[in-house]
């Protein structure tokens, strides 16, 4: 009757499927699909995280899903990985690319990339000593900028293990 | 910083190689010399001219005496 179609109007006009592109805050029903590779190794394909922070040439930034698309230059550093149980994990990437496809998949390119636990402190420090050395010296110009090259990335190194 | 003026010098390319091996040079003792071999890159060209081909030549020589099986 009157009453029955009132509650049917009420019904259509209440939004059935509750947003269904906005996201809560609490919740990421989203995924990202992170593929990290190496030329000789694959560490993750299509895996699904929540969170990843790469080392960008121009900044740190952390990518969540449904990210912009943009490709990122990254610099000798940290990318570090969060999935759905909050567990971080963290590698060392030499160098390399981030590309955030439109379709929510991260897809980071480097040649050589470690847990933190496999570097030895003791190396870096002695390669660093080394690199500032030929930096600072009167090789050649292509031989200095190869040592501040390599300083850099130890630097980063020793960053990232003392503040592991 | 400092480290953006290689672009004048080098390539990406020889950059993310120098970035990479640097890498490697820090790992611990074990991954180290796994990682090393990968590192290790050897190519051999040979100019052709007329259908005849010249001298095979390493890009970088090896260092390795005794023998070597001839190219052709």
């Amino acid at each position: 009757m009157s009453a029955l179609r009132l509650l049917s109007s009420a019904a259509r006009r209440a939004p059935a499927a509750f947003a269904t592109g906005r996201r809560g805050y609490a919740e990421a029903a989203d995924k990202l699909k992170l593929s990290l590779v190496l030329p000789h190794q694959a560490l993750f394909t299509s895996a699904d995280v929540v969170q990843v922070n790469i080392p960008a040439a121009t900044g740190d930034m952390g990518i969540l899903a449904n990210h912009v698309a943009s490709i990122e230059a990254l610099r000798p550093g940290v990318v570090e990985v969060l999935d759905s149980t909050n567990t971080s994990k963290k590698w060392f990437v030499s160098s390399g690319f981030a590309t955030v496809h439109p379709n929510n998949k991260l897809t980071i390119n480097a040649i050589e990339a470690a847990p933190l636990e496999d570097f030895s402190a003791e190396a870096v420090r002695a390669n660093l000593a080394e690199a500032q050395k030929v930096a600072a010296g009167n090789g050649s110009e292509e031989d200095k900028m190869e040592a501040r090259i390599e300083a850099d990335v130890y630097e980063a190194l020793q960053h990232a293990l003392g503040s592991r | 910083m400092s480290s953006a003026t290689w672009r004048t010098v080098f390539t990406y390319n020889k950059y993310a190689q120098i970035a990479a091996r640097a890498l490697r040079q820090s790992l611990k003792e074990n991954e180290r010399v796994v990682a090393e071999k990968r590192g290790v890159t050897i190519l051999r060209y040979q100019q052709w001219e007329n259908g005849q081909g010249g001298q095979q030549v390493f890009l970088n020589p090896p260092e390795e005496k005794g023998k070597s099986k001839p190219a052709v």
